[in-house]
């Protein structure tokens, strides 16, 4: 009896609200008590990272949200489960399964940050020509070049570098276009050419990028299927179902 | 007000800054006037945006890009997604007679419209990392995004208001197709991010205000399942979501230390 009650709670409409309300809320005063100094050391490190050598006043919002957002995992998961049970027979399968397919996204994408606040890596570098950025195994990346285009007005407008592996594979760096090997990143962020030629570079390492992009796509696959089914639906009321 | 808000210095009450601002976006103040004046009827209302996609039309035209940098742009740009988000519903059957609606939607695309006339339009080329089609992508979804928050909003004033019920329909499904433009946006976002910066979230105030935007959709669409007795305070959430949708948009640019402004 008392699981039944328990497990009813926790999958309930009401808790989700709350959750989701309380989630909100604890994130508008994180964007305020923060402090900007604080937010660049979190950019700069895995969460969990931060979450345990941030200040207690700067990071108590968080700790708060991340436990409600355990919850919030836990009551999507049984509401899944009892909505797809109480539903049956009810309405279409499409209507039925679309925001349960929404709800599987949102989860994968909640993993996905959990996992790259655990196994996230950064790490900037200035580097020249002919700079060799060396990994723990031994390997390495060269730069074998570094160019810039310059405006008239004296401002750079593109800028790139061209790399060699150890293991011969060659490539060109550019804004938004990152050369990915041995699971990082590499990022080009800026060139100067005077008075010496440098480049500063980022190394990432970001594990749940795969899975936030899978929950991403199941997201809106969901959210697609939800909306175009609703379009058909003559009457929509504060009554039906999502 | 010029000198606290964003990176608008007190140069810009220069006359001269002035009349050559207002110079070249004259053709922005018809659409204005249309809105603002002429929105009872729907020919005007189609006239003005007509009028406001010719100016940013004329606007990207002579930058090479679509017109998105700055709070000029996005300003006028957002006023103008409200009009082409309201369109439907101003010719559509449901609404085809509903006057209220067409003052409200008109007046706020024209007010945000106006706001835009005092900041400088910015003609800087695209800096490198601007210059993707998930950035493009992903501020366009987010401005229809905010449109159709605005929409949904002003359906629920009227309902407020004592018009039918069929608005409230009509407002969830707005605010469903908005939250499906706004997870798009923010997913293109973390694309974006990733390719640019090496990660998909960064922990910034406009991040964050995203996610809470994001979070009370989340949390409007499911307080539908309450039922009918919950109608009014779905009418007025929809309301505190539009005001959440202008701190995001504009609060957070304006008010706060970000790297992610307008």
């Amino acid at each position: 009896m008392i699981l039944r009650k328990t497990y009813d709670l926790l999958g309930s409409l009401n808790l989700g609200l709350w959750l989701i309300g309380g989630v909100t809320l604890l994130l508008g005063i994180g964007s305020f008590v923060t402090g900007t100094e604080e937010i660049a050391r979190l950019n700069s490190m895995p969460l969990f990272a931060w979450l345990t050598t941030a200040p207690g006043a700067r990071c108590w919002w968080l700790w708060l949200s991340l436990l409600l957002l355990a919850l919030l995992a836990l009551n999507t998961v049984l509401c899944t489960i009892e909505s797809l049970r109480q539903k049956k027979g009810r309405s279409g399968l499409l209507l039925r399964l679309a925001p349960q397919v929404m709800h599987a996204g949102f989860l994968l994408i909640v993993l996905a940050h959990l996992i790259s606040s655990v196994g996230g890596f950064k790490q900037v570098m200035q580097v020249g020509e002919w700079s060799r950025i060396g990994f723990p195994d031994g390997a390495g990346v060269r730069i074998e070049r570094l160019d810039a285009e310059v405006a008239v007005q004296g401002y750079i407008t593109d800028f790139s570098a061209s790399v060699t592996t150890s293991d011969g594979r060659r490539g060109v760096i550019r804004p938004n276009e990152p050369f990915f090997w041995q699971g990082v990143g590499i990022y080009l962020k800026q060139v100067e050419i005077y008075p010496v030629k440098f480049g500063i570079l980022e190394i990432h390492r970001e594990p749940g990028a795969g899975w936030a992009f899978s929950g991403a796509v199941l997201f809106t696959l969901g959210n697609i299927v939800l909306v175009t089914r609703r379009r058909q639906d003559k009457t929509v009321s504060g009554n039906n179902e999502q | 007000m010029f000198a606290a808000v964003g990176n608008v210095s007190l140069l810009y009450l220069s006359p001269w800054i002035w009349y050559e601002g207002y110079a070249m976006k004259w053709p922005l103040l018809i659409p204005i006037a249309l809105y603002c004046f002429g929105s009872f009827t729907r020919p005007l209302f189609a006239a003005a945006l007509l009028g406001q996609l010719a100016y940013l039309g004329w606007r990207g035209s002579e930058l090479g890009r679509l017109p998105l940098i700055g709070p000029h742009d996005t300003l006028t740009f957002f006023s103008a997604s409200i009009g082409v988000m309201a369109l439907p519903l101003v010719y559509g059957r449901l609404l085809r007679d509903e006057t209220a609606f067409r003052w409200s939607t008109g007046m706020m695309a024209g007010l945000f419209a106006l706001l835009a006339l005092p900041f400088p339009a910015m003609n800087m080329p695209l800096p490198p990392i601007l210059r993707t089609y998930w950035f493009e992508g992903h501020v366009v979804l987010a401005f229809f995004a905010y449109a159709l928050f605005g929409v949904g909003a002003i359906l629920g004033a009227l309902f407020l208001f004592g018009r039918g019920r069929i608005l409230l329909d009509l407002q969830y499904r707005v605010i469903l197709v908005g939250y499906t433009f706004f997870s798009l946006s923010m997913i293109s976002g973390g694309i974006w991010g990733y390719y640019a910066w090496g990660t998909y979230w960064l922990w910034t105030p406009k991040e964050l205000w995203t996610s809470i935007l994001w979070l009370f959709y989340s949390l409007w669409l499911h307080l539908r399942l309450k039922g009918a007795e919950w109608d009014r305070a779905i009418s007025w959430g929809a309301l505190a979501g539009f005001a959440i949708t202008l701190f995001t948009y504009l609060g957070v640019s304006m008010l706060m230390k970000s790297s992610h402004s307008f």
